[in-house]
């Protein structure tokens, strides 16, 4: 049971569905708009399927399976690192609420504020100076110099 | 000739072209470490600024400053794990663990000398190799790249873990890049594939969110789960030191460096593989030069030699783009295709009157690659040190700027927020990536790789049928794939056996 409910099961189940999801939709569409989805999607699938199945049946040998990639940090307590990586998500999916909610110039200030104050505990006078260069760099390099087209957050835009 | 190759570097360093290409350097300096901001982006928003120039002039300052984009974003990678440009995202994988290491001076060291030896790889190759590419252009037709394309993922796929069961997946990941490449309209019929109705899918995924969420996020939150800073609880004093040991290692693996360099070289001729490419390859071929599998173990968790390989690659690829850019106006590369309308603004149809008319402007061309490179590197080694102890800087503080310049990052690709929802959407991808041992560099070339391989696949079919299987060079690429997926599953099954054998 706690194989089938691994992350590694999990994962390996998802791209299974994305293949046969590819095949699915090729079905409805013209040959040479589906040639080289079928391609792809008969051996992602097959693959994908003979992963969920080692998954399932053969523990991993020790030093097979480790990619050639970085490995996240095992020198923090688990309960501690889910505690902090929850958190960590929260601020990301945050940063992108208030990008919706009040737009990239007040967002960017306004998140950099934040969380300088809340999760890293510093002093005023750094947290309200990086807000102040965060602000600087968004308005004078992004906005003034680039001309980067912000859209308005929707808060602005229920006002307007 | 050798007239023509002296008065290019003399037309170079005239007052005003030197000065107009120092301007290029320093705009192409700060693109390059701006996460989101292309290169590519860039020289096409500054050819409105070319027609007043001289044609010696406006090659100053476009090379000039797209040449160096590579370089100084290898920092960005190094640094913050966050890929400064679309073609540094490979230096991330060994130069960034390097640099939660402590070792953020020797992998920046590493970056720039490499990118130095490869651009002068590069320059070097495009001097001699215009006279004599068109015989292998000419050789690589659609069956050719489609099956070069099956290589490189089949490549990278095979070396991106130990034993067969990372080879599943490493082959897995190149099939969801492949999948993430035909999202949008298709190339042949017009027909939306995975678009779910959504307009911003339409013209399918943006290279530099899906890059910027597959390895900024993961990073990220690894730094935010950690607590310290980049560096972790290191000395301070060994950060900046390590800079002259990263030169010293870009002369201690030289000739992996030039291969990689040459990688790069031969990846940029290939028209339409381009710089996203070679530096994978170039990655693979780092890691293949490991002695044995405990030494490839160490390959992604800080391997100088991860570092050496791309940074050659990235750069030495611009010099190999521009040689069907200039001797057949086949541009390499998205980046050569706009500097191919510099070409034409200029007044100058490329071909072989580049190489009889205008060849001082076409060794002005090498000597602008040779100069931009020398003099950004030369300009980065007085920075290093301080740029080195950015990593000792609390990951509190660092966090919600990396996080400022992965979103504008994304979004300034399109300039539309659905950028921010793949790039989050590419992020969770990269982090559940990690915590199941999948690697990310054969999904980041199957991606790169997706539109090439499906257009020439499709190409090859109706031309040719199935007879494009039996052409020679195919065949060879065939047995190649063959070999480097086989060859890994062998030396394991050697190395499981030995010890029985041994009892």
């Amino acid at each position: 049971m706690n194989r089938v409910l691994s992350l590694r099961f999990l994962f390996a189940l998802a791209v299974a569905l994305v293949g046969a999801y590819a095949l699915y939709a090729s079905l409805e569409w013209p040959f040479r708009t589906a040639l080289f989805p079928r391609l792809i999607g008969i051996p992602l699938l097959a693959l994908s399927l003979l992963e969920m199945l080692l998954s399932l049946v053969s523990a991993e040998k020790e030093r097979e399976g480790h990619a050639v990639d970085f490995e996240m940090t095992t020198d923090v307590a688990p309960p501690l690192a889910r505690r902090r990586t929850l958190a960590i998500l929260s601020w990301i999916v945050g940063f992108l609420a208030f990008i919706l909610v009040f737009g990239f110039p007040i967002a960017v200030p306004l998140f950099v504020f934040l969380y300088l104050k809340l999760v890293g505990k510093e002093g005023w006078v750094l947290t309200l100076s990086l807000t102040l260069v965060s602000w600087l760099t968004m308005e004078g390099l992004f906005n003034r110099l680039l001309h980067l087209p912000f859209p308005e957050g929707w808060i602005f835009a229920l006002w307007s | 000739m050798f007239e023509s190759f002296v008065e290019g570097l003399f037309v170079v360093l005239q007052w005003q072209p030197f000065l107009i290409m120092l301007m290029g350097i320093a705009l192409g300096f700060w693109v390059g470490l701006l996460p989101g901001l292309g290169g590519s982006t860039t020289l096409a928003l500054m050819l409105p600024f070319i027609y007043k120039m001289t044609p010696v002039e406006a090659f100053a300052f476009l090379l000039g400053m797209h040449s160096v984009v590579s370089t100084t974003g290898d920092i960005t990678s190094v640094l913050f794990g966050v890929p400064g440009e679309g073609t540094t995202a490979a230096t991330i994988l060994d130069g960034h663990a390097m640099a939660k290491k402590g070792e953020a001076g020797r992998a920046l060291g590493a970056a720039l000398m490499s990118s130095l030896v490869g651009a002068l790889v590069g320059a070097f190759a495009l001097a001699l190799a215009i006279p004599v590419v068109r015989p292998l252009v000419l050789t690589f037709g659609a069956p050719e790249l489609f099956m070069l394309a099956v290589v490189g993922i089949a490549f990278i796929s095979s070396l991106s873990g130990q034993g067969g069961r990372a080879l599943l997946r490493g082959f897995l990941a190149g099939l969801v890049g492949l999948v993430f490449a035909m999202v949008g309209q298709d190339p042949q019929a017009g027909v939306q594939r995975f678009t779910f109705g959504q307009l911003y899918l339409w013209g399918g995924l943006d290279l530099v969110p899906v890059l910027v969420g597959l390895f900024a996020i993961p990073e990220i939150v690894d730094l935010a789960v950690r607590g310290t800073s980049i560096a972790g609880e290191l000395p301070q004093g060994n950060l900046g030191k390590g800079a002259w040991e990263g030169v010293k290692d870009t002369f201690r693996h030289f000739w992996l460096t030039i291969r990689c360099s040459l990688v790069g070289t031969f990846i940029g001729i290939m028209p339409g593989l381009g710089g996203g490419v070679a530096q994978w390859i170039a990655y693979g071929h780092a890691v293949q030069a490991a002695r044995d599998l405990k030494e490839r173990e160490g390959f992604g968790k800080g391997d100088v030699r991860g570092v050496l390989g791309p940074g050659a690659a990235n750069n030495s690829k611009e010099g190999g783009a521009l040689i069907p850019t200039i001797a057949f106006g086949v541009p390499g590369s998205s980046a050569m295709a706009i500097l191919l309308g510099a070409f034409f603004l200029q007044g100058i149809t490329p071909g072989p009157d580049m190489l009889d008319k205008h060849l001082t402007l076409t060794f002005s061309m090498v000597w602008t690659m040779v100069i931009a490179n020398v003099v950004t590197v030369a300009v980065s080694f007085f920075f290093l040190n301080q740029l080195a102890k950015l990593t000792l800087v609390r990951g509190a503080v660092l966090i919600p700027f990396i996080l400022f310049l992965a979103f504008i990052g994304s979004y300034t690709s399109n300039n539309h927020l659905g950028d921010l929802v793949v790039f989050l959407a590419c992020g969770s991808l990269g982090y559940v990536m990690i915590r199941c041992g999948w690697p990310r560099a054969p999904l980041v070339l199957g991606f790169v790789l997706g539109k090439i391989a499906e257009n020439n696949f499709y190409i090859s079919t109706i031309r040719y049928g199935s007879s494009w299987l039996l052409r020679p060079v195919v065949l060879i690429l065939v047995l190649l794939t063959l070999a480097v997926i086989v060859y890994p599953l062998i030396r394991m099954r050697n190395r499981d056996a030995t010890p029985e054998k041994a009892a």
